[in-house]
């Protein structure tokens, strides 16, 4: 009955301090949010708005883009629209060549992992240069993100010190977090001086101005784009907003739920092209407008990529990001890799106790839980439900229908919790391994009834 | 059929339901004494605000809050302790070492510390590569929230840049230890003036 | 005002005396209970899992057996917001016309809290007890204030506890966090669910509680089959064990 996320958390909690460090410390992420959020009395008010504007914007896209392009060529930006993943990868691809880039430097962007933009960009002979410090640190381990606004929370700090010793010359055995981070700056700053082009993903896309927001608390994505002249931002459809009242709306949500600060310290608007330099912005759809006609589906395309979702899911904590098949993990992963493809990842449906917290917790109110609910009941068709359940389900379904069949087997059931252990702990027994079993009643409540009431009327 | 007309048809034939625009009135919190609350959100978010001395200049508050700064990068005609005015230098390459740079903030929000400012400098990256930062903050323009903040905010702009920052640059990226001065400036204080 | 009395599969099998509890408890109250023979199961272990059409004929007969009440009655918070939340989809789906329960029924909290409000219970329980805000408790019944939201704090078994003489009550410090066990979801991710529930229990023994309580029979279950095994100095009660001690 095991599941590929069920296999991959069993290895995970194997090596319990980690695993151990590991939900305490994004539980202390999840806490700090709470900290935040809870000061700001119209919380939930904003919660609310966003969900509708998203709603908005979301089934007002065909105008949107137009406003947004309108916006952005009277800035003097290019504007190029990608309907899948190649699209996206060719264009920014022909930029860089056009342009005779050879190193680009880039900030964090989950729509360029989805897009699997790194390696297609390095097969081409360009040097890719990932500059938010913990992507910077998985390019250099060839390892991938773990959390979608913690990209290396599962690494630890020793590694990073020798990663750093090995790559970056830093001092031997040093693996302080503060000195480690300023041998990574150091070295990053010379990339961002001499790469060729930078890019970034995208916040949000404000229509009526034109401006791509982005928001760090580095300053990479700033780095780049202020030390380049060739600037590429990209971003999916879903990151339209109208304007910038919507945008206060999002900017006071975003990071008090990502990390529980009150604002990240860079929100930074991209709106004109650096004087004698070029500004693009790739739309890409890849999936996302098909999305938005699935009813019970298209609220994840609400996501504002804050990974508070993956802070209070106890699954996620206790099982990290590689547990999940899709490359983002967590609640909202589970969702967008059935909605990408659902025979791929129906592995991780299994890796939800339906607690429904990260619903509670979204700052764009998506309801996750309930949706990962929507896809348990669809794994049938889809030929990846897993056959013991569904004949343990069929089972319970078969005795539950016939009253008299499932009362019966009560008054036998106490024999249950009398049968030698061996048989009743054994590796058929999931719940047994770690747990004791209840022990059936002597007598079940129906059969107190009878005797109390029924005995009584007669 | 071009890919943005792809893209527009695909959403056209998926989009079912439209849902109207919302009307956005947030009844949001108002700080009574908006300069106590952004002088100490501004600490809590690893940087530093402070209110310029009775009878001090702004060059004398330079001096005293950065007293180590040798290369300072100014093109404000209020600062004259500068070493160097950026707009004469053409490339980001020979910005970098700079110890210090000042800079004008337009405004301040007191919910988040942050301040709005428009690129005033021709080389945009003197306000990422320098080691500090000083903002210059009339301490009359203090808003409470990013509404207020996106309310003054023009839908018409000139200038290149634009956007708030907020404290140090900083990361948690490993272990979720906390340091300042990832990319952006170590430190960064708002002089209240 | 008649109350149909909902004893869940697995109360009627592993815990009757919290049905006799809760039958007890109503009936010191005043009220006049049935129960209607021939109970099963809500559907809600099918639907989890992910075959909610198998739970299709037990909502119909769900229905069939509580629609008369005047109000549904159960001592399990999960199964109360199964049968609220999801039947009247089930049945609607497939062609049922109105679910009349899903409107009348309540978890014995809401009905204890929300409409008896007695304002004490006679009974007498010096001990203390870690309360256990159960996953569909807080986030589907709003049976206290869930610690994601920005509300005011408010907690419906606390404040029924609270009546009670020489009780000590206290939280854990994850409030209301997951205790892992989910139905199947226990048995598909066995070690992660072990791991949630050896947390939870681990959380409510630093209160220094003498007992865990609360008001999802399924949830005390799975933290009871972690404290057996590892034979912890805490135990389980269904809280209406301790509002009916007494009688």
């Amino acid at each position: 009955m095991s599941t590929t996320h069920s296999k991959a958390a069993k290895a995970f909690l194997s090596d319990k301090a980690n695993a151990k460090w590991h939900d305490k410390t994004l539980y202390m992420v999840r806490t700090k949010r709470d900290r935040l959020s809870h000061a700001i009395p119209e919380w939930e008010e904003l919660r609310n708005a966003a969900q509708n504007i998203k709603q908005y914007s979301n089934s007002h896209l065909p105008e949107l883009i137009e406003e947004f392009e309108k916006n952005a060529t009277a800035n003097g930006c290019y504007v190029h629209y990608a309907k899948d993943a190649e699209e996206y990868r060719t264009i920014i691809e022909r930029i860089l060549r056009d342009h005779s880039v050879r190193k680009l430097v880039k900030s964090k962007s989950m729509l360029s992992e989805e897009c699997h933009l790194n390696p297609y960009l390095i097969e081409k002979g360009y040097e890719v240069i990932e500059s938010d410090l913990g992507e910077r640190i998985l390019q250099l381990l060839n390892a991938n993100p773990s959390h979608i606004v913690m990209p290396a929370i599962h690494i630890k700090r020793e590694i990073v010190g020798k990663l750093f010793e090995e790559k970056l010359g830093s001092e031997k055995g040093n693996s302080d977090p503060t000195y480690l981070t300023h041998q990574a700056r150091k070295a990053l700053r010379q990339d961002f001086l001499n790469a060729d082009a930078g890019m970034t993903g995208g916040n949000f896309a404000v229509a009526s101005t034109g401006e791509v927001i982005v928001c760090t608390n580095e300053g990479n994505a700033d780095m780049g784009i202020s030390c380049q002249k060739l600037n590429i931002s990209a971003f999916g459809i879903d990151k339209i907003i109208p304007d910038l009242e919507s945008l206060a709306i999002f900017t006071r949500l975003l990071a008090r739920s990502a990390t529980g600060q009150p604002i990240t310290t860079y929100t930074s608007h991209i709106g004109r092209p650096r004087k004698g330099g070029e500004q693009h912005f790739i739309i890409v759809d890849n999936g996302r407008s098909k999305i938005l006609g699935m009813p019970q589906h298209r609220k994840s395309m609400n996501c504002i990529r804050c990974g508070a979702c993956m802070n209070t899911c106890p699954v996620y904590r206790r099982s990290g990001g590689y547990s999940y098949s899709y490359f983002i993990p967590g609640p909202i992963g589970i969702n967008l890799g059935m909605l990408h493809n659902p025979q791929k990842h129906s592995g991780n449906v299994s890796a939800c106790s339906l607690c429904l917290s990260c619903s509670n917790v979204c700052p764009a109110m998506i309801d996750l839980g309930e949706q990962i609910y929507v896809w348990r009941q669809k794994l049938d068709v889809f030929g990846q439900a897993s056959s013991e359940k569904k004949l343990m389900s069929k089972g319970l379904q078969f005795l539950m229908e016939r009253p008299y069949l499932f009362h019966s087997a009560l008054k036998m059931a106490p024999i249950i919790n009398k049968m030698p252990r061996f048989l009743l702990y054994n590796r058929l027994n999931a719940w047994g391994k770690d747990r004791e079993l209840p022990q059936f009643a002597k007598q079940s409540f129906e059969s107190w009834w009878k005797k109390n009431h029924q005995s009584k009327n007669n | 059929m071009n890919s943005k007309d792809f893209i527009i048809h695909s959403l056209r034939e998926n989009i079912k339901e439209h849902f109207p625009r919302p009307e956005l009135k947030i009844s949001h919190i108002v700080y009574h004494d908006k300069l106590k609350q952004f002088i100490e959100i501004s600490a809590a978010v690893g940087g530093r605000a402070e209110i310029l001395g009775e009878g001090e200049t702004i060059d004398n508050a330079i001096r005293r809050i950065f007293p180590d700064a040798s290369r300072i990068a100014c093109n404000l005609p209020e600062v004259t302790c500068a070493t160097y005015n950026p707009d004469h230098i053409e490339t980001p390459t020979e910005l970098n070492g700079t110890d210090l740079v000042i800079c004008r903030g337009i405004f301040g929000v007191c919910e988040n510390a942050s301040v709005y400012f428009e690129q005033e400098y021709l080389q945009r990256s003197i306000y990422f590569i320098s080691e500090s930062l000083l903002m210059l903050l009339p301490k009359d323009q203090l808003v409470d929230t990013m509404h207020d903040a996106y309310q003054r905010v023009p839908n018409e702009h000139p200038g290149e840049f634009r956007g708030f920052m907020s404290g140090p640059s900083k990361t948690a990226d490993i272990e979720q230890a906390l340091v300042m001065g990832a990319h952006g400036p170590r430190q960064v204080t708002v002089l209240l003036i | 005002m008649k109350v149909g009395l909902f004893i869940p599969c697995y109360i009627n099998a592993v815990y009757p005396h919290i049905g006799v509890a809760c039958y007890k408890l109503l009936t010191s109250l005043g009220i006049e209970v049935d129960y209607p023979l021939g109970q099963t199961c809500c559907g809600q272990p099918m639907a989890n899992a992910g075959f909610e059409k198998d739970s299709l004929t037990l909502a119909k007969r769900f229905e069939q057996l509580f629609k008369d009440y005047t109000y549904v009655v159960g001592p399990s918070a999960s199964c109360v917001a199964f049968v609220k939340e999801n039947h009247p989809r089930i049945l609607s789906e497939h062609g049922e016309h109105v679910c009349e329960t899903s409107k009348h029924i309540y978890d014995i909290t809401e009905f204890l809290h929300d409409v008896v409000k007695p304002e004490h219970f006679a009974s007498h329980f010096p001990h203390k007890v870690s309360l256990h805000n159960s996953c569909h408790g807080v986030r589907e019944l709003h049976l206290s204030s869930a610690s994601e939201l920005t509300i005011p704090y408010y907690n419906k078994i606390r404040s029924l506890l609270e009546r009670v003489s020489g009780i000590t009550v206290v939280e854990p410090e994850r409030i209301d966090e997951c205790c892992g066990f989910g139905g199947m979801f226990a048995v598909e991710e066995p070690e992660v669910s072990t791991c949630m529930g050896h947390d939870k229990v681990k959380d409510h023994m630093a209160t220094g509680a003498e007992y865990i309580t609360g008001a999802d029979s399924s949830c005390l279950m799975h933290m009871e089959g972690v404290i057996e095994r590892k034979h912890l100095p805490i135990r389980t009660i269904h809280y209406l064990e301790i509002l009916s001690a007494q009688l």
